[in-house]
C-alpha cells in the first residue's frame, strides 16, 4: 500500500481537539494517517473518507481493541513511523472532592491508555529499528494548577513515563517526545473533554475560583491547533528531536516560572537537602 | 494533650517510614503507623508504649484507609502530620510490564496516597492545620532512570498532585510538602521493594544493565543516611513556612540542579518553536 517517503501515522483521540487539526494537515501533506476514536463513525463525520486514512474505532481502555487498531495499521499501511498519544481530557477538583472512581476513570484514560498503545507499538516499531512516540502531556504535566490536582498528576505522570521511555528505547532508534502545550483553542475546555468533581465541597472557594477562570479563557485561548499540527510534523522529521517541547507561550512562560521556583527551593533548603548524606 | 503532634505514617514497617517511626517515639510524639501486615509492625518496632498505634491497613482499600484514620482520631483525638511513606520500585521498560503489573505500582503509589489525603482532610480542615508529607523520590522529578518508566511515573504523579494540593489546602492552615530523596541505604533496593517484570524481554540491555547497577553496585552503598534524612523531615514539620519540594541528599540535590538546568536551556533552545503555535 505504502510507497511513498510519506509516513504512517497513529494518533489517538483523532475526531476533535488537537487531534483532528493533525489528521487533516497530514492527509493534506499527502501522510499515511490511522486515527483512533470511541466512535469511528464521529472520525469519519469530521475527516471525510480518503484512501490514505484509516478510521479505527478504539476503546483506549481495552488492550485488545488497541492491539487490533495497531495491527490494522500495519496490515494497511506496512508500518508506523509516528505515534502520537493525543487522547485525553481534563478532570477538575480537589482531591479530597474525587471521588476513587472519578480518578481511576482519568489515569485509564490519560496514562494506562498510552501505557497500552505503547507496549502495542512497540514490538513493531523494534522491528523496524525505527519510530517516534510523541505523547500529549500538558503545560499542567510540569507546573501544576489549583483545582487540577488529579489532572496534573496524570499529566506529570506521562511527563515522567517518557523520559524515560526515550532513553530505554534509544537503543532501538525510537525517539520520544513529550509535548507539553498550554491552551490551545479547542473544545477542551468544553463539557466534552473536561469534567469536574459530581460531588464538590463548598469550603474549597479557591478550587472554585480557578475553575471559574478557566471557564472564562474558553474561546479565546492563545493556541492555534492548527499551528501545532504543524510543529509536530516538524517534530517528527527532526532527526534530533527534543525530549520535552513546551508549545504556547503561555506553557512557555509557566515553564519558565515553575523552573525558577523550584531552583529557589533547591537554593533555600540546600543546607538540609545536603544535610542527610552520610559522612 | 501536651505540645506532642500526633503523626500518621503508612508503609512504617521498613525503611525510611520506621526510622521515622523510631525517631518520633523517642521524642515523645505520637504516632500512628500502618503497615500490610501488623505482625511485621510490632516485630520492627517493639515498644509499649500508650504513644504508638499499630494499625493494620490495606492502602489501595479506602475502606481500610477510612477505619485507620478513624481509629488515630479516637486514639490520639487529632491528626497533626501525615506522611505518606508506603511504596515501592518497579524496575522494567515500559514493553516489559503488564497492565497489572504497571496498575499495582500506581495502586500503592498514587491511589494508596490519595485514598490517606482524602480520608485524613476532613480532620485538617476542621482542625484548620495540619501538615501533609508525600514522599515521592527524586525519580519524582527526574526521568533518567533507565528501565524505572513506571516508577518515575508513579512519583512524577505525586510530585504533580503535592504541587496543587499545597494551593488548594492553605486557605486551611494546611502545608504540604513532596519529599524527593536520592538514595539512602534501606532496604528499598533488596527485600522485595523493588520488583521486576515476570516477562523481561532480552533486547531490553540497557534496563537489564540498570537493573545490575541497581542491585549489585548501588544496593547498600547509597549515599543518604536514613535517620538523617528522617530528621530533615521533622524539622521539616517544625516550619512555620515549609518547603514545598523537600529533595534529601546531595545526590537529589545534584540531580535537580541539573535537570532544572537542562529544562531551562532546552526551553531557550527551542522558544522559536514553542511561542510560534499562539494565533
Amino acid at each position: 500500500m505504502k510507497n511513498s517517503n510519506k509516513k504512517v501515522w497513529f494518533i489517538t483521540g483523532a475526531s476533535k481537539g488537537l487531534g483532528l487539526s493533525l489528521v487533516k494537515k497530514l492527509l493534506k501533506e499527502g501522510s499515511f494517517v490511522a486515527a483512533t476514536s470511541r466512535n469511528s463513525a464521529s472520525l469519519i463525520e469530521a475527516v471525510g473518507h480518503h484512501t490514505a486514512f484509516l478510521p479505527l474505532q478504539v476503546d483506549l481502555t481495552n488492550d485488545q481493541s488497541i492491539s487490533e487498531a495497531v495491527k490494522s495499521t500495519v496490515a494497511t499501511f506496512g508500518q508506523i513511523d509516528v505515534v502520537v498519544n493525543n487522547a485525553g481530557y481534563g478532570i477538575g477538583g480537589a482531591i479530597e472532592e474525587l471521588s476513587t472512581k472519578e480518578i481511576h476513570q482519568s489515569f485509564d484514560v490519560n496514562v494506562f491508555a498510552t501505557l497500552m498503545v505503547i507496549k502495542a507499538v512497540m514490538p513493531q516499531l523494534r522491528l523496524q529499528q525505527s519510530g517516534h512516540i510523541i505523547n500529549i502531556s500538558s503545560i499542567a504535566g510540569f507546573a501544576a494548577a489549583t483545582g487540577w490536582a488529579v489532572y496534573a498528576a496524570t499529566k506529570f505522570a506521562v511527563v515522567g513515563l517518557s523520559e524515560v521511555l526515550a532513553e530505554d528505547v534509544k537503543e532501538f532508534g525510537i525517539h520520544v517526545t513529550v509535548v507539553e502545550p498550554g491552551a490551545f483553542r479547542t473544545s477542551f475546555l468544553s463539557s466534552d473533554s473536561l469534567i469536574t468533581a459530581e460531588n464538590p465541597i463548598s469550603d474549597y472557594k479557591a478550587v472554585r475560583t480557578s475553575h471559574a477562570k478557566y471557564n472564562t479563557m474558553d474561546g479565546s485561548q492563545l493556541g492555534d491547533p492548527d499551528k501545532a499540527a504543524t510543529v509536530f510534523i516538524d517534530l517528527a522529521e527532526n532527526p534530533n528531536p527534543p525530549v520535552r517541547l513546551f508549545l504556547g507561550s503561555d506553557a512557555y512562560n509557566r515553564a519558565s516560572d515553575k523552573v525558577s521556583l523550584l531552583q529557589k527551593d533547591l537554593q533555600d533548603w540546600k543546607a538540609v537537602t545536603i544535610s542527610t548524606d552520610f559522612k | 494533650m501536651t505540645n506532642k503532634k500526633v503523626w500518621f505514617i503508612t508503609g512504617a514497617s521498613k525503611g525510611l517510614g520506621l526510622s521515622l517511626v523510631n525517631q518520633l517515639l523517642a521524642k515523645g510524639h505520637f504516632v500512628a503507623a500502618t503497615s500490610r501486615s501488623r505482625l511485621d509492625l510490632e516485630e520492627a518496632i517493639s515498644t509499649a508504649t500508650s504513644h504508638f498505634l499499630p494499625l493494620q491497613m490495606d492502602i489501595v482499600n479506602e475502606e481500610s484507609v477510612k477505619e485507620a484514620v478513624s481509629k488515630t482520631i479516637a486514639t490520639f483525638g487529632r491528626i497533626d502530620t501525615i506522611v505518606n511513606n508506603a511504596g515501592y520500585g518497579l524496575l522494567g521498560a515500559l514493553e516489559e510490564l503488564s497492565d497489572s503489573e504497571a496498575r499495582h505500582n500506581f495502586d500503592v503509589n498514587v491511589f494508596g496516597s490519595l485514598n490517606v489525603i482524602r480520608q485524613a482532610l476532613p480532620h485538617l480542615r476542621e482542625q484548620q492545620s495540619g501538615h501533609i508529607f508525600n514522599i515521592s523520590s527524586i525519580g519524582g522529578y527526574v526521568g533518567e532512570f533507565p528501565g524505572f518508566g513506571i516508577y518515575c511515573a508513579t512519583k512524577f504523579a505525586v510530585t504533580g498532585f503535592t504541587e496543587a494540593l499545597a494551593t488548594e489546602v492553605k486557605p486551611f492552615g494546611i502545608h504540604a510538602t513532596v519529599v524527593l530523596p536520592g538514595y539512602f541505604r534501606t532496604s528499598f533496593l533488596s527485600s522485595g521493594s523493588l520488583l521486576t517484570p515476570k516477562n523481561p524481554i532480552q533486547d531490553y540491555k540497557s534496563t537489564r544493565a540498570s537493573q545490575e547497577h541497581h542491585q549489585n553496585q548501588i544496593d547498600q552503598n547509597q549515599p543518604g543516611d536514613p535517620e538523617k534524612g528522617v530528621a530533615a523531615i521533622i524539622a521539616m514539620a517544625e516550619e512555620t513556612n515549609p518547603a514545598l519540594h523537600l529533595f534529601l541528599g546531595s545526590d537529589s540535590y545534584a540531580m535537580a540542579k541539573s535537570k532544572a538546568a537542562a529544562v531551562d536551556s532546552e526551553l531557550e533552545q527551542w522558544k522559536e518553536v514553542s511561542v510560534s503555535t499562539d494565533f
